[in-house]
């Protein structure tokens, strides 16, 4: 099954923050919890962690790409 | 509330220690202050070249260190007092939450300080503080600095002067702000260890604990700080992409320097300049390292005695 991993809202005037790296490459496999991107706003890096086991099937921004909130940036193969 | 006492003032050192600390105290909030000798402190997802004039830095022997925070450059030298801390997160991003109990902590010493901006202190309209969060795992590091007596001509010069548009990039840029020393503005004198001590009381009481690392834990914080904090990989091959283009003179000679770096790697390298060889040049650069003294060695191979020179019209 695909599951989507979006932008999240960290604070409630936040509209966008930038994707600065992936700590996982498409094909990966990845665990609940493990870290899978990490994203910038407003001086705060975020560390984003799957929220299912699977792999990393897509990574849809680069790093460096300002991404809007509720947008997907990921998409995990889940069993 | 724990602390965990630092004495180090080198600043690789102390980011590996306070990312340390971050991984390894879970169980309590966590204050920490901590001190620099003079660094250039720069935010996890920043192109250091654009942020200051990393030559300038070269010869003045002052180091880039990258932290693992967000956020814009800061200048600190042993007039600056670092403050970290840290808590648990329940999900949404709180400046507030963290910077409440340091204003009220400075306000209890004596210190007029106020919230400014979106996590910044400030004394009037002028700015004492900047902080920035790093969030994993549940926890957050909410770290700042605390501009006690710095030498703010330093810190301007180093900070606000150099802003190079040379490069094309992603990546985050530093907010420029008024800075003033809390010294300044105290009505009752303190010293910078009498600053620190009541500061460190108010936020971890007579009777919270007081730490030290064991050897074995400091042996992990050197680990950290040789094998991440001084590595090329952390400090340079995190540079956001970007693309770099500069045309003056060298030599008597017209000059156009224009290349690309993707995680730190030089591609695309076209030099233009009838005082040295073009051809040779784009050779040493394409797939050599972002790196001042890579880009120093490379200078010195194609002009000698004018590296300095060649340098400025490459980074």
């Amino acid at each position: 099954m695909e599951k989507e991993l979006t932008m999240p809202k960290l604070r409630p005037e936040m509209e966008n923050g930038v994707l600065c790296a992936w700590l996982k490459e498409e094909g990966d496999t990845v665990t609940a919890g493990e870290p899978l991107f990490e994203i910038e706003t407003d001086k705060v890096v975020n560390q984003i962690e799957a929220t299912e086991s699977g792999v990393l099937k897509k990574q849809l921004f680069e790093e460096g790409d300002t991404v809007n909130v509720e947008t997907p940036v990921a998409i995990l193969e889940t069993k | 509330m724990l602390t965990v006492q630092n004495f180090s003032h080198d600043p690789f050192y102390n980011q590996a220690f306070e990312e340390y600390v971050f991984q390894t105290f879970r169980e309590d909030d966590v204050f920490l202050l901590w001190q620099n000798s003079p660094a250039v402190i720069v935010g996890s997802f920043q192109n250091i070249c654009r942020e200051v004039h990393v030559e300038t830095l070269r010869r003045l022997g002052i180091p880039v260190v990258r932290r693992m925070s967000g956020g814009g450059t800061v200048y600190h030298d042993l007039g600056n007092v670092n403050y970290t801390y840290i808590s648990r997160q329940d999900g949404m991003v709180d400046y507030d939450r963290c910077l409440q109990p340091v204003i009220n902590a400075l306000n209890d010493i004596g210190v007029p300080a106020r919230k400014n901006r979106t996590c910044d202190i400030a004394i009037g309209e002028e700015k004492i503080s900047g902080s920035a969060q790093r969030s994993a795992g549940g926890r957050v590091l909410h770290h700042g600095t605390l501009l006690f007596q710095s030498d703010l001509t330093v810190l301007d010069h180093i900070t606000t002067h150099h802003k190079n548009d040379c490069f094309q990039s992603k990546g985050t840029a530093s907010a420029i702000c008024t800075v003033t020393n809390i010294v300044d503005h105290l009505a009752v004198p303190m010293t910078l260890e009498e600053f620190k001590q009541r500061l460190l009381d108010r936020m971890v009481p007579p009777g919270c604990p007081r730490l030290t690392l064991t050897a074995e834990q400091d042996a992990e914080v050197c680990r950290l700080r040789d094998e991440k904090y001084h590595s090329w990989e952390w400090t340079w091959g995190r540079t956001p992409a970007f693309t770099y283009e500069k045309s003056g003179t060298f030599a008597g000679a017209p000059i156009r320097v224009a290349y690309q770096a993707r995680k730190g790697i030089v591609s695309n390298a076209e030099i233009e300049c009838a005082a040295l060889d073009g051809g040779e040049a784009a050779r040493l650069l394409n797939g050599a390292r972002l790196d001042p003294e890579g880009f120093d060695e490379i200078c010195r191979t194609l002009v000698g005695k004018r590296a300095e020179e060649l340098m400025d019209w490459l980074l």
